[in-house]
């Protein structure tokens, strides 16, 4: 305000953007008026705890939804974390299927802006570790030729699922997702989804699956290289 | 998360049920698809009522839900061709005729902000509508300043022509 005051010419320009966006402002609290409030009140979910409703929203399924949440949220830099919903598959598929058709809504553009520096990646890192049981922390979470965007939660049929997110140089996703689910110890394995490559393994009640826009080979060697971290 | 918070975020549609259907509208240009977007919103808000912040402006967590919804329904249209949203070149247009200070219709305006992309319509309605700084408005859509800067412009340009 002080340099407003102080400059006529940064003042001038000051107020010709208030007049010139005034109109704008004005246009558009006319909408306000005209929104269905009634609809839209009695829309409104009734009082009590919404559990994993049914529901899509014009043909999206709702781990859509959750996926999107979880994008804007980290994008917005709002959240460390955020909780969502994979257990829509109604026990037909297995948690393999649930990760990879979310992580094909991911895109290059999904993660890349992401840049934490190092006491975001700690506290990211050290939020989600606390989740599924496990010490995370931005050095045993390096991996060659990727760099970490973020770490959040989801969850699957109950269980809190911790996901590392990288991306390589060109901002394709690479996810190390570990799910909390007390299976017992089983060898990597691998596998290929569309054109997504899975390496997955089980170790101390927790089972680990990497996913990503790399090679089988690259997924399998980054699964050698986490079972050493994790 | 305490009772209290939880009640904030139960309180928190009801109390800005008009600025996220005008949000929604803005975004979709389709009158009952706001209106949808909407109850997706509220249900989503109340399903991950743990993930807000007590303390935070919990309008603004609603809007980055509903952003984050309608940007999945972009996404989902490569898969729906023919059965998604359909865009209406009047859904922003006001139904009254209010003039507005420089002797434009609000109607006018509408229907000229209406021919802008979405990334500028919403950034327009964030700043100069919602109230959001220019910084707060860069983090909310991921995009830098200058970004936010331009998109502005845009609308003031559009809004030049009219008069």
């Amino acid at each position: 305000m002080a340099r407003l005051a102080a400059d006529e010419g940064l003042r001038e320009r000051y107020e010709e953007l208030c007049q010139t966006s005034a109109p704008l402002a004005a246009s558009f609290d006319v909408l306000l008026e005209q929104a269905p409030l009634t609809r839209l009140r009695n829309a409104l979910p009734a009082k009590g705890l919404i559990r994993r409703p049914p529901w899509r929203f014009t043909g999206i399924a709702f781990r859509e939804l959750a996926a999107g949440l979880v994008i804007g949220v980290l994008a917005a830099g709002a959240a460390i974390w955020a909780a969502s919903t994979f257990g829509l598959l109604d026990g037909r598929e297995d948690w393999r299927t649930a990760i990879a058709e979310y992580t094909h809504l991911y895109t290059n553009e999904t993660f890349s802006p992401l840049k934490p520096d190092a006491a975001q990646q700690a506290a990211e890192l050290n939020a989600v570790g606390a989740m599924v049981g496990a010490k995370l922390t931005p050095e045993n979470a390096t991996l060659p030729d990727l760099r970490f965007a973020s770490a959040f939660m989801l969850s699957y049929v109950g269980s809190p699922m911790g996901v590392r997110a990288y991306v390589d140089r060109s901002g394709a996703p690479v996810l190390l997702c570990i799910l909390a689910n007390g299976a017992p110890d089983a060898p990597t394995q691998s596998e290929r989804r569309g054109d997504l490559p899975l390496a997955w393994w089980s170790r101390n009640g927790r089972s680990h699956l990497i996913i990503g826009h790399v090679s089988e080979e690259q997924a399998g060697a980054l699964a050698q290289m986490i079972k050493k971290q994790v | 998360m305490s009772e209290a918070s939880r009640r904030e975020v139960r309180a928190g549609p009801e109390s800005s049920l008009a600025r996220l259907w005008r949000y929604a509208l803005v975004l979709s240009k389709a009158r009952d698809a706001a209106a949808d977007l909407v109850q997706a919103t509220c249900l989503l808000a109340i399903e991950c009522a743990d993930q807000f912040v007590p303390g935070t402006r919990i309008d603004r967590w609603l809007f980055a839900i509903l952003r984050s919804i309608w940007l999945n329904e972009i996404r989902s249209q490569r898969i729906r061709e023919g059965g998604g949203f359909v865009d209406a070149e009047d859904a922003l247009i006001s139904d009254g005729a209010r003039e507005l200070e420089t002797n434009i219709t609000a109607s006018t305006v509408l229907r000229a902000i209406g021919g802008l992309s979405q990334t500028k319509r919403e950034t327009i309605l964030l700043v100069y509508a919602e109230g959001y700084s220019y910084a707060e408005a860069a983090a909310a859509l991921g995009v830098p300043i200058g970004t936010i800067m331009r998109r502005l412009a845009a609308g003031r340009a559009a809004l030049a022509k009219l008069k």
